[in-house]
Order: structure tokens, then sequence, then C-alpha cells
């Protein structure tokens, strides 16, 4: 309302400074030969200032005043012009003028103006009620928070993780080396740190990522099978596949039935094995190890699947989530895995109530990717 | 709230600036005196809505609403306060409404000063002025709207160009544009003048101050633009030769010999339709320049964007101008009345001879700008016209000139004695070749051109001293009354001898670096030294630094003097901008002197080392002082008293305008 009110007041503002001289009294015409005087007077005053200060000798002074005065007698000659009239445009020129001037800015603008959208300053828009938050403006007030107070350990511990899921990787090993340092190291801070380093290097585990994985066993025990898979890739990785083997096969011993895990444990299992059926002449070299940072097309698969995953996991704690449901259908159906792709839309639909909106979304979207729908 | 009140007032300003053309001129063409006032009232609301919408758009960038995609792409939360604010007009949309804020700004100062000129001159520049106004608003409001919105809005920005992150930015494009956009106030008058069919007197006297003031503009951006690029690429050269610096000297040069013809038709009124011409010349190539950097024809760190769209556009816009304004002249000016006559030895004909000089000099540059274009779009090569090509046409040119400056202030108006004006000038020659053969002598005996080149900068700065010595009388009258005849010398006088002194400085800066520096490529290892002229430079060390958003590598070198005295330390270092991923140099510089050492770092080699080049720049700083003494040279001359021409005493209703006092 009030902005309405202030587009009014300067649309106003603009119609009265045309409005206003046109229905004041005309000002007396002064004729253009009387301004065209005015400067000849004041180069003879000029002159004679210059003669004054011995800029310019009486000759040349006189010479310059005759000048002039021949351009004064010109000027009489030429006469004065006529005298100031109303111009007969002068009704519909204004007229045109006082109603153009509104109309047109209000039309140009109502075409390519916002009226409706407000203002957003940065600030602000990190002050409001979390609730109405987006995820990116809630990520970008927890750092404004934690640049405020970098030992906040909680703050750090919050951010990690969504950092992370956010594929900015850099930032959630920083994160997570902080919330470790703040906090202490336990299970999920040293599982994620690790996890954030394997993303960092591009999917391979390194040495600190390794490490990372080996501290949260130490810390939380064998129940956690992302550090035992992960600790199992890096012993494939470096070639040492008879120990990734064993590794991999007590996990799967120990996984229960349902586990989200098993299928990719399962497949790293299958691979590792068969890659130990053959396995490369001489064994692992330090070229070995090297030509491993070159990721290849199996460890890229292996890195997928465990991404997948960590979604399907996730969904099954978090299963409101409508954009990972359609994350989850679609990697399933690109890795062409129809029938998991399938049976993670009916658990989506399930989660999301099928007849919601997101639920139809959903189903519109399996279709696109020529899942038929699932009733 | 406040976005889109600045985008409406950016519209009301478009409608506004449509009133501003037909009102006034309607009311002059048909003498209705009461739609000529509309023109006053209307250029400065114009003014200050515009004004409003860019204030809007600062405000947008302080708060970083990236609501708006503008800031979205150029501004970051984390970026200094002051690099806030410059990255409002550090893009394409946001210096287009810096040019038309500053476009009606000069519309409602023609307004509001404009008093003492006759009503329908007043009128119909004011037209003009509204037509570009009007030109440019619906340019930004069709293809470059700065208030276009995002929803949902991103929560952080792209950042800026981080090569624009710096504070040459808050200076270069403002002083640029007031140069640029200045002289359509002299094209505003000179289509005036061709539309009403006359010269008024006092025209000459209004065309003068505003050359002026765009000029003193334009130099102070040139420079600013010359001084950043010779300090930001991190390579030392201060003029490139590149299509966007001509685009800025093509406007610099005209504006030049626009300033001296007008100096002639304002003394004598002669030279009146060049000097029409010129003024319509200048801010063509103003237009042209805006054409050229804006439209992507040429790829640059000016171009911040390019869109066909808009080439073809500010095209069409260039095309009405240039042609209208033309096609105007060919057919008006033989209806304007011929000025006074001059013998050629004159100071009217030493102005002629500059005019030509700097006409062909510009003709140079034009060519040498546009000629790799019309190459590209006839047969598709690309070629590149650079230094050897400007050295060999425009080089003789200027020099020619840079020797004729000294006689021109030295001669009479209407008959000059060349004779006299050359003896006069005979210890101001005698001064310079004493300081060429010191050059050759003591510098380096291989040098002639350095020689010559040192001498000529002299004989404009000892030539200049002599037009202030003779016209204060120094040796003829006592030192008493000669200092009180050079105190008391019309500022004018004083400003023409600034200015030429100050391109005497310049020329011996650019002279000086470009024949005597030296450059020197290594590498070095933390703890190593290397001599540079009289100078010793240590490496320190390279340390790591963060800064708000970026991170950098820190050299740290101390400077010894030939004592072994550690005189100064120099820190040069290589940036990386976080948010775009993007490295700079950033090169150090120690002044010493007039002049400077410079320090760039390279690539870090494998053994630790750093490569290094280290630049002795000889008097560089004179190249930009010089230019400053220009500026405050035309200052001077802009704030000469004689300028003020008196209103005429508007009659009293029973008495007729010729009885006026």
């Amino acid at each position: 309302m009030v902005f309405w009110l202030f587009l009014a007041l300067l649309t106003i503002a603009a119609s009265l400074a045309v409005l206003l001289p046109l229905a004041r009294r005309p000002q007396t015409h002064v004729p253009a030969s009387a301004h065209d005087l005015e400067v000849y007077r004041d180069q003879l005053a000029e002159i004679e200032r210059d003669r004054q200060r011995g800029l310019i000798g009486e000759s040349e002074a006189e010479e310059a005043r005759a000048e002039i005065g021949r351009r004064m007698i010109k000027l009489e000659a030429a006469g004065t012009e006529g005298s100031a009239r109303a111009s007969r445009f002068l009704p519909i020129v204004a007229a045109g003028a006082v109603l153009g001037v509104p109309l047109l800015s209000w039309g140009v603008y109502a075409t390519i103006g916002s009226p409706d959208l407000p203002a957003q300053p940065l600030a602000q828009r990190l002050e409001k009620d979390p609730r109405d938050n987006t995820l990116d403006e809630l990520v970008a007030r927890a750092e404004g928070h934690i640049r405020a107070n970098p030992e906040d350990g909680r703050g750090w511990n919050v951010l990690a993780p969504i950092y992370l899921r956010l594929n900015r990787p850099e930032d959630a090993v920083v994160a997570y080396r902080n919330a470790i340092r703040l906090l202490g190291s336990d299970a999920a801070r040293e599982t994620g740190l690790g996890e954030a380093l394997f993303a960092e290097a591009g999917g391979i585990v390194t040495k600190e990522s390794a490490d990372a994985f080996r501290r949260a066993l130490e810390a939380g025990g064998n129940d956690n099978p992302k550090a035992r898979f992960y600790l199992a890739t890096a012993q494939a990785q470096e070639g040492r596949l008879e120990e990734a083997v064993a590794g991999l096969t007590a996990l799967m011993g120990d996984l229960p039935q349902a586990s989200p895990w098993r299928g990719v444990v399962g497949q790293a299992l299958a691979r590792a094995q068969a890659e130990l059926g053959a396995p490369v002449a001489g064994g692992p070299s330090s070229d070995d190890v090297a030509a491993a940072a070159q990721m290849n097309a199996e460890d890229r698969a292996a890195m997928i699947e465990t991404m997948v995953a960590s979604l399907d996991e996730r969904l099954r704690d978090n299963p409101a989530d409508a954009d990972g449901w359609r994350r989850l259908v679609r990697s399933y159906s690109v890795l062409g895995r129809k029938d998991d792709a399938r049976q993670a839309l009916e658990r989506g639909l399930k989660a999301l109530g099928a007849d919601s909106e997101a639920g139809q979304e959903l189903r519109d979207f399996a279709g696109t990717l020529g899942l038929g729908a699932v009733e | 709230m406040m976005i889109e009140t600045g985008h409406f007032a950016l519209v009301l300003a478009f409608a506004l600036s449509l009133a501003q053309v037909v009102l006034p001129l309607v009311g002059a063409r048909t003498g209705d005196a009461r739609l000529m006032a509309t023109g006053r009232p209307v250029a400065i609301t114009c003014f200050a809505m515009t004004a409003l919408a860019f204030a809007a758009l600062v405000m947008a960038y302080v708060l970083s609403d990236f609501s708006v995609v503008n800031v979205f792409e150029n501004s970051h939360s984390q970026k200094p306060m002051l690099y806030k604010v410059t990255g409002t007009w550090g893009n394409h949309e946001g210096s287009m409404l810096l040019w038309v804020l500053i476009l009606t700004l000069f519309g409602a100062l023609v307004a509001a000063f404009g008093r003492n000129l006759p009503a329908t001159l007043q009128a119909t520049v004011l037209s003009v002025q509204g037509m570009v106004g009007a030109a440019f608003f619906l340019f930004i409001l069709m293809t470059s709207n700065p208030f276009a919105r995002l929803n949902p809005a991103p929560i952080e920005g792209r950042d800026l160009n981080p090569i624009l992150q710096d504070i040459g930015l808050a200076i270069h494009p403002p002083l640029l544009y007031l140069g640029y956009v200045g002289f359509s106030v002299c094209f505003s008058f000179a289509v005036a003048a061709l539309i009403e069919g006359r010269i008024d007197a006092a025209w000459a006297r209004w065309v003068r101050p505003w050359t002026l003031v765009a000029w003193v503009f334009l130099t102070g951006g040139i420079a600013m633009g010359s001084f950043w690029a010779y300090y930001e690429l991190g390579w030392g050269g201060f003029w490139f030769w590149d299509p966007v610096e001509n685009a800025s000297f093509m406007p610099w040069l005209a504006g030049t010999a626009l300033l001296h013809s007008a100096i002639v038709m304002e003394k004598r009124g002669a030279l009146k339709i060049w000097t029409l011409l010129l003024s319509i010349l200048t801010f063509s190539l103003s237009l042209l320049g805006t054409f050229l950097v804006r439209s992507g024809v040429l790829t640059s760190v000016h171009a911040f964007a390019s869109d066909p769209s808009r080439g073809v556009f500010i095209l069409a816009i260039l095309v009405f101008f240039i042609g209208g304004a033309l096609a105007l002249f060919a057919w008006r000016s033989q209806s304007l009345a011929p000025g006074g006559l001059f013998h050629p030895i004159s100071r009217e004909g030493a102005l002629v001879l500059n005019n030509l000089f700097l006409s062909t000099a510009t003709a140079t540059v034009l060519v040498g700008t546009l000629y790799p274009l019309a190459i590209e779009a006839v047969t598709g090569d690309k070629i590149s016209v650079g230094e050897p090509f400007f050295n060999l046409t425009f080089g003789p040119v200027f020099a020619v000139l840079l020797v004729a400056v000294p006689f021109g202030p030295l001669l009479a108006w209407k008959r000059g004695d060349l004779f006299a004006a050359a003896q006069r000038l005979t210890m101001a020659f005698a001064l310079a070749a004493l300081a060429g053969i010191l050059a050759l002598l003591f510098l380096d005996r291989n040098a002639a051109l350095a020689a010559l080149g040192i001498g000529l900068a002299f004989w404009l700065v000892f030539g200049a001293l002599t037009d202030l010595a003779l016209r204060a009388g120094i040796g003829k009258v006592t030192p008493r009354t000669a200092l009180r005849r050079l105190v008391g010398l019309p500022r004018s006088a004083h400003g023409t001898a600034l200015a030429h002194l100050g391109l005497g400085l310049s020329t011996l800066g650019v002279v000086a670096v470009v024949t005597l520096q030296t450059e020197t490529i290594l590498t070095m290892k933390p703890g190593e030294t290397v001599d540079v002229a009289d100078y010793t430079l240590r490496f320190e060390a390279l340390s790591p630094h963060r800064g708000p958003n970026y991170t950098e590598d820190q050299g740290i070198f101390p400077v010894f003097n030939a004592d072994g005295d550690r005189i100064a330390t120099i820190m040069s270092s290589k940036r990386l901008y976080t948010a775009r991923r993007m490295p700079t140099t950033e090169a150090g510089i120690e002044t010493l002197g007039l002049s400077q050492l410079y320090v760039s770092l390279g690539d870090e080699t494998d053994d630790g080392g750093v490569v290094v080049r280290i630049w002795w720049k000889p008097l560089v700083t004179l190249i930009w002082l010089g230019a400053l003494v220009m500026m405050i040279g035309g200052t001077l001359s802009l704030a000469d008293r004689r300028l003020r021409v008196g209103a005429p005493a508007r009659p009293r209703k029973a008495e007729p305008a010729a009885a006026a006092p």
C-alpha cells in the first residue's frame, strides 16, 4: 500500500513538472539580440580590463573595440524579432504531455515491473523465521553464525553433513575437522570426515580418509557399515584384494536382511572376488596405486553405488523428502536396476502419500523415466 | 519496495525525457514561452528520477539483495563495502544507468544555470539533450534493465570480476562518463544552433566551458584508466592501443581540437561552422566508443556482456544521432553567417593548424581501431593493429603538433609575427636542446630517439613557462611588478600554460619509460638478491595470506640503495578469488622520486623458486602527474570570470527591450 502511494507521489511530482510552467503566466519575452548585445558589452568591458592591466596595447584595444562595435551595429541593423506568442498547439501538446507521462510510465511499469516482489536484503532474509527459510538460506545463516563464533563446535557439527549433501566436500572437511577439534572425536564425526575426504579426493579413499574411518570404528565399534565398507574399498583400491574380500564378506555377514547396504556391499564383493580371480601379474606396485588415482569406470560405478546406498538409507530415516525420492528413482533407473527403481517409487509414493501433490509429481517423473504407473 | 520504486522512477524518467523532447522544441519553433519554459523543470525532475533509480540500485548492492539479477551476477555478500558500491557500475546494466544519470545531470545543469541563454536556444538544447536521454532510457528498459528480478532469490552472488575489485573502479568509469557525456551538451548546442539556423554570440561562450568540463573529466578518466591498467594488469604497460582505450582517446583528441576552435570562435567569431562540426564529431566519437565497448564487437575487460540485440540497438542510436546531426549540418550549415577573417600566421592560424593535426591524429586512431573490425567483417580474418601502426602514423603527426604547441600562445590574434615568436622562444629552445644533450651524454649515448623525445618534452615545458614569463613581463619590468602581473593574469592564461606544461610532463614520462626502462626476468629463491637500476632487491619469502574474498601468496622484497640501507619493502602477490576461482596478480610498486620499481610474481618453480619480473620505470609517474596538471589547467581556465555572461535584464512591461541600459 505504502509502495503504491509512493509511486503515485512520484507520478504527481513528474506531472507537476510538466504542468506548472504551462499553467503559469508566460514570462516577458527577451529577444535573442538582447542576449547578443549583453555578450558584446561583456567583451568590451574585458578589453578595457586587459588594457588597464597592460596585457594588450592601446592600438590593439582600439582595433578590438572597433570590431565589436561593428558587430553591435550589425545586430541593430538586423532588428529585433517578433515578441512571444501563444502557440496554437499549446492545448494539444500540453494535454498530451500531462496525460502521456503518467499513462506511459504506468503502462510500461505494468509490463516490465515486479511490484509484488518485495526487496530481499540478505541480512533481513537471514533474520526471518527459520521455518520460512530455504535450505540455502539456512546454510547461509549457519555460515554467518559460524563466522561470528568460529569456536562453536555444535554449529560446525550441524553444518558438516549438510555441506556433504550439498556436494561441497572441501567445506565439509573443514567443518568436520572443526567439530572434532571442538567437540572431540566420535564415530559419526569421524565417519563423516572420512566420507568428506573421500569425496574431496574425487572418489579415492586416501590415507587420511582411511585413518578417519579407522578412528570411527575404534570409537563406535563395529556396527558402522559405512566405515567398514570404505575401509574395504580402500584396500581394494590399493590392490589388497584378499583383505578387501575378507572385510566385505565379514560385513555382509553382519548386515541385517533389510539393510540398504547389502546391494552395494554384495556388488563390491563380487567385483573384488572377480579381480582376485585374475590378479595383476607381479601384484600391486606403486604405479597401480597411482593409477587408482585416475578413477576408472568401475571405481566410478562403485562410488555412485555408494552414494545411492547412502541416499536410500537416508530416505528410510527421513522419508518426507520428495526431492530425495526423485533422485533415488532416477539413480536406480540410470544404473539399470529397474526393479529397485520401481520399489523405490512405491516406497516413495507410500511415504509422500500417493494422492498428494508431491506423490503425483513423483509418479509423473517416474513416467518420464519409462517406469509404468504403480497403483 | 526500494528496488521497485527505483524501477518505476527509471520508467518515469523515460516518460519525462520524451516530454523534454517534445514540449520545449514545439515551444521554440512556435515561439510559445510557456512551452519553452517546461524544459527546465522537466529536465531537473528527469535527473531527480534517474538519481532515485540509481540510488535504489546502489542500495540493492549495499544490502546484497540477490533478488535483483544484476546484484546476484556481480556482487557477493563478503565483498568489502567499497566494492559493493562501485560494483553498481562495474557491469553493463549498471554502467548504462550511470551513463544516463550523468546525461540527465548535464541536462539539469543546462536547465539550472542556463538563465542567461536566449530562451529558444535553451529550449532547443534541452530538447536535443532529451532525445539522447530518451534513446538511452529506451535502450536500458528494453535490453539492459538493471532492475530485472529473480524469484526465488539465490543466497549468494557470483562476485564481481576480480580485476574490477579495485579503487580504480570507483574513479575511472565515473570520470570517463562525465567526459563522454559532457560532450553531449556541446552536441546539443551544435544541433540546436543548426535547428535554429543561427549562432548566437553567447553560443561559443557557452560551448567552451562545457567542452572544458568534459575535457577535464575525460583527461582524468583516461589517465586513471591508464594508471589502473598499469598497476593491475601486472606487466606495467600504461597504454596498449587497445580498441577500448582508443575509443576513449578519440573523443579526447577531437575534444581537444574543439576546445581550441571554440577559443577562436569565442574571441573572434571565426571558425563557427568548423566548431559546430567538431562538436557533433566529438560526441559522435563518444557514442562510437560506447557502441564499441557495449556491443560486444570488441572483447576486453570492458565488455561485460555481449549480446547481439544490444549491439544492434546501440548501432541504431548511433546511426540516428550521428547521421541525423550530420544531415542537419549538411542542410543548414550554409545558412549560418561565416565569421571574421584572419591572416594565416596568427593565433587563429595556429589554432587551425592545431585542429588540422588533432583531426588527422583522430583519423589515424579511428582507422587503426576500425580497420581490423572491417577486415574481420569482410574476409573473416582476425588481424590486430597495434603499437607499430600507431608509432608510424599517430607518432609523427603528434610529434609535429607538439613542436608547434609553444608557438601558438605567443602569436597575436588576427596578424601574428612568427619570427618574433621564434625569437622569444630562443631561451626555451636552448634549454630544451641542453636537456636533450645532457640525456644523450649521461643516460645513454646511443639513444638518439630518447634524447630527441626528452628535448621535445622540455621544449613544451619551457615553452609554456616562456608564455607566462612574457605575459608577466619578466626581465622588462621590476621583479615585484612582474610577480604582481603574473598573479594578475587572467586565469585562462594560467590555464593554457599549465595545460601545455602538463602535456610536456606527460610526454617526458612517456618518452622516459618507452626508451629507458629496463626489464629483468629471473627465478629467485628466498634470500637471493638482484640489482635493478641503482637498487638491490632481496627476495625474502613467499607467505600465504587470506583476504575477505580471496587468498593470496605474498612475496616480500626489501629494497636497498647503493649504500646498502634498506629504503623500502615491496609486496607483490598472486591472488585467487574464491567465488570465481579466478587468479590475479597484484604487482608490487615502489615509487622512488618520480620513478618506480615494479615487481610482478610469476609461477613457482619445482625447486622452490619463483619467477619474478622486475621493471625499472624511470619518470613513469610523470605520465599521470602531467595529466593531473592538464586537469588543473583546464579547471583554472573554467574558473575564469570572463566566462560568466550576465543575463540581459528582463524589460519592464512599458519599456521596449532595446532601451535596456
